[in-house]
């Protein structure tokens, strides 16, 4: 290479400088899609009429965004005042019909997560999966336009929860969501149903690769067995025995998955990557004689049939209707959801043989859904998510926000135990101060990886009352808007209050 | 003091606090309290032994090495349980399965200290379980709330540019009813709790704590939380680096003077307050019993626990079960060790925890959730 002098490198450098200024000028615009396009600073568009409610309760309008979604952002409230709440609910109950081009951009570098096969996640460390499915999912919560479908994942997630930290649930829970939650959470009950119970990382769980009766002596394991009835069906008390619990764990006998080996001396892996997690059943491993299960003979010989008849008995079982029903009641009503509703919803559930659509229909259509505006308590997931929403926020997702839900004890596949993470507010008045924390980090681009600007949003809502009025889901009370005014930083504290802490 | 302060926490303060300190990397159970009783020992042991002549006597067969002097005065006092041969059934002997083991309690989701805060119910304290590291420690996963800090001014709800945004915020609360308003209330109460605590004055009861030990100074944060009376029902600290491969003197000999003098200062600090506190200290696994070539000792089994506080009636070193001729240390020999020469298991860390737990008011059934499918036999630590 030609030497080059002093001045000359001067002289070449500003020209150098002066073009790629000019270059930036030009480009700014598509560099800003080109990160989008990366799927790094995703932001909804503040696009089309932005008008705020005007109500000084929550209204009809609000009420629909405050509990069929993660909570409204600015604009979302003109947008389905102009369609009518019942075409919202049609809408959003056809997720398959919404573009979702933004969401897709905001995940499409996890999308290996849901399109590999479940073989290939054993390719990964131990840690690797379970952060990035945490990740996907307060993404979507964030971005999705198919807000219903989101809520319902995230209540089967807790329905038929996996806490993934449990053996080789930590690379087979991503392929649990995308085929069972996803698959089917506005879908039909029965098959939600079966496809968990056969998904590998359910077997693992609760430790159905482990049931089987090869001998005699050998015990079924009733793990699985009874939290199929206690949690994902029947309930506690929806009429089962122990024995219910025996017969139904005897059919299950057999179904196993090829688990991850690793040779106790060298600490190679024996199983080749792609069959690993799959799911089959050991003939003589299962339990052939007759079994009786709530009432209903199971003839002897089924074999792996003997699965689907169970699945059919316990879906089809008025308890597991009324159980379903009052849990929906509970997430879209109130805590100790009016038993009106819950009949009304578990009649639905009952009539459509377990359609989540035709149920949920049925709920928002109840009197006691309408009535029940501003009521509940967001759980911090849902906090995190509306405020993220609200102010229209451009977040990475990454561990600096996921660690607000981590202190809060609501981060997504954190909970330990088979129920889920708890509906009911009771369980979260402790996480106030990290709500609070949350509010004014947030407002002030504290979080690493998520900004929100402040300005542009006033600007774009027009003023202060049409953004109090955007946070708030209703007009600011007297109080409301002093204190707005007074505090200094009137994002965080909206973000922070009372009003913002319930739907 | 004017009047005695209400508890903030339906559960935490009336049901005291636990605090776990973990040795990460496997600590020498040897080591810590040497059998010197024991010419097995000083076979396997010709270099690394405690020597008899160092130690600080404890019963007559066992003592403590020197640099975890300042623990005698609970042993004196009876306060200070020891147990050998603690350890997890899981034999791997690797660092990663056997924690990871131990912090979940067995092949289970979730972490069983965060599920036996869970069974006790709602939470009403931001500051229910707290842990002295950057991070959350497995064991604390699945807590109703758990807040990994590393100082006591993360406890705060401040606006840098708006000072008076906190008080705006309360007024907000004040203006609600129900729940809400007392949880607001009870969040503030919190807050001012832990903005009253003098963080830099002394320690009570003249206890003093290494300035630049951040094991120290995050148990004194942690004596200043159970003092403040903010509902902190379990916190955890940590002390990694006992992986004493190589000259094991130099590398866990500063570890044993931080231990000790850290617990102490606790104690000492606490004063009155330890009666309704525990500390449990384990570590993964201990060391092979022979030691190497390299002056130091490799991965084994059976290590030792502590549990010190209140009710503990301690003072007692509890070994093996089934001694032959009776006491509790059947003597360092060839058959008596498992594997590749390791001290057995004797008391799983389950039957360690089962008793502290339901001092802290776990019940027995919710005990059965906390360690699942594993028939608990719980150490007679409290009688």
């Amino acid at each position: 290479m030609k030497p080059v002098s002093r001045r000359e490198f001067v002289a070449a450098s500003a020209g150098a400088v002066a073009f790629s200024i000019a270059l930036m000028k030009l480009s700014q615009g598509w560099l800003a899609q080109a990160g989008q396009c990366l799927g790094r600073n995703v932001q909804r568009p503040l696009a089309g009429a932005m008008t705020p409610p005007q109500s000084a309760q929550i209204d009809a309008v609000a009420h629909a965004l405050n509990r069929l979604t993660f909570g409204p952002g600015p604009g979302d409230y003109a947008r389905v005042a102009a369609m009518g709440v019942p075409a919202f609910i049609e809408e959003q109950l056809a997720p398959e019909k919404i573009a979702d081009a933004l969401c897709d951009r905001a995940t499409m570098r996890f999308a290996d997560l849901w399109c590999e096969p479940l073989g290939e996640h054993y390719e990964e460390d131990d840690d690797a999966l379970p952060p990035i499915l945490r990740r996907v999912t307060l993404l979507r919560a964030t971005y999705s336009e198919r807000q219903l479908f989101e809520v319902m994942c995230e209540f089967w997630s807790d329905h038929f929860n996996i806490d993934p930290s449990k053996g080789d649930c930590r690379w087979a829970k991503p392929t649990d969501d995308h085929a069972v939650i996803r698959a089917h959470a506005l879908g039909n009950f029965g098959e939600l149903l079966r496809a968990s119970a056969l998904s590998p990382a359910m077997l693992w769980y609760l430790d159905g690769r482990a049931n089987g009766k090869r001998t005699p002596e050998e015990k079924p394991n009733e793990n699985y067995a009874r939290e199929l009835m206690e949690l994902h069906t029947l309930g506690v008390h929806g009429g089962y025995t122990q024995r219910d619990v025996m017969e139904v764990a005897r059919c299950l006998t057999g179904w196993t998955i090829l688990a991850k080996k690793k040779d106790g001396f060298s600490g190679k892996l024996l199983s080749p990557f792609k069959n690993r997690g799959e799911v089959f059943f050991q003939p003589d491993a299962h339990d052939d004689g007759a079994k009786q299960v709530l009432g209903h003979e199971v003839a002897a010989g089924g074999g792996k049939s003997d699965l689907d008849q169970v699945i059919a008995i316990v879906a089809a079982h008025a308890s597991t209707a009324h159980f379903i029903a009052s849990k929906l009641c509970t997430r879209f009503i109130a805590d100790e959801p009016p038993q009106a509703a819950v009949q009304a919803v578990s009649r639905a559930f009952m009539e459509s043989r377990g359609d989540i659509k035709t149920t949920l229909r049925a709920l928002f259509a109840t009197a006691e859904f309408a009535s029940s505006a501003g009521e509940k308590l967001k759980r911090p997931f849902h906090f995190v998510v509306s405020a993220l929403r609200a102010t229209n926020a451009a977040t990475d997702a990454d561990s600096p926000v996921i660690s607000y839900l981590e202190k809060m004890g609501n981060a997504p596949f954190r909970y330990p135990t088979p129920d889920g993470y708890p509906a009911e507010a009771s369980h979260w008045f402790g996480t106030l101060l990290w709500r609070w924390k949350f509010a004014v980090a947030l407002a002030n681009n504290h979080i690493g990886g998520t900004r929100i600007e402040a300005a542009m949003l006033r600007k774009k809502m027009g003023g202060e009352p049409a953004l109090m009025a955007t946070l708030l889901n209703r007009t600011p009370t007297a109080e409301e808007a002093d204190a707005f005014a007074k505090s200094g930083d009137g994002i965080a504290l909206l973000l922070a209050s009372p009003a913002f802490q319930r739907c | 003091m004017a009047t005695p302060q209400l508890s903030i926490s339906g559960n935490g303060d009336d049901k005291h606090t636990l605090v776990v300190v973990f040795l990460r990397g496997a600590a020498d159970g040897l080591t810590l309290v040497a059998p010197l009783a024991d010419d097995g020992y000083y076979r396997y042991r010709p270099r690394l032994a405690v020597k008899k002549n160092e130690a600080v006597p404890l019963d007559g067969f066992f003592g403590l090495h020197a640099n975890l002097r300042p623990l005698e005065a609970a042993w004196k006092d009876g306060d200070l349980a020891i147990i050998h041969g603690a350890g997890v059934e899981d034999e791997s002997r690797s660092h990663f399965d056997a924690q990871d083991f131990m912090e979940h309690g067995g092949l289970v989701a979730g972490g069983w200290l965060g599920r036996a805060l869970r069974a006790r119910g709602p939470s009403r304290s931001p500051l229910g379980a707290v842990a002295l590291s950057p991070t959350l420690p497995e064991c604390l996963s699945g807590a109703p709330t758990a807040t990994a800090f590393q100082s006591l001014k993360e406890f705060a709800i401040r606006h840098e540019k708006r000072p008076q945004f906190p008080a705006e915020l309360q007024r907000l609360y004040a203006l609600e009813s129900g729940a809400l308003r007392d949880a607001g209330t009870n969040t503030f109460d919190a807050i001012r709790r832990v903005e009253a605590i003098p963080t830099n004055a002394a320690p009570d009861n003249g206890a003093s704590y290494n300035e630049r030990d951040d094991f120290a100074q995050g148990l004194r944060q942690v004596a200043q939380l159970i003092r403040a009376d903010v509902g902190v029902e379990a916190a955890t600290v940590d002390i990694g680096g006992w992986d004493s491969h190589f000259v094991q003197q130099t590398t866990i000999e500063p570890l044993m003077t931080r231990l000790a003098a850290g617990l102490a200062a606790f104690r000492q600090d606490l004063g009155a307050r330890m009666g309704t506190t525990t500390v449990v200290v384990m570590t993964e696994f201990g060391r092979r019993v022979a030691e190497n070539s390299a002056f130091g000792t490799d991965h084994g089994r059976g290590s030792m626990a502590f549990v010190m506080g209140g009710g503990v009636k301690g003072g007692r070193v509890f070994g093996s079960p089934h001694t032959p001729g009776g006491g509790t240390w059947p003597g360092l020999t060839p058959e008596m060790l498992d594997g590749p020469g390791d001290l057995p298991v004797w008391n799983n860390y389950r039957n360690i925890l089962a008793p502290v737990l339901a001092r802290h008011g776990t019940s027995e059934e919710a005990l059965a959730k906390v360690f699942p499918d594993y028939a608990l036999k719980p150490l007679p630590l409290y009688g």
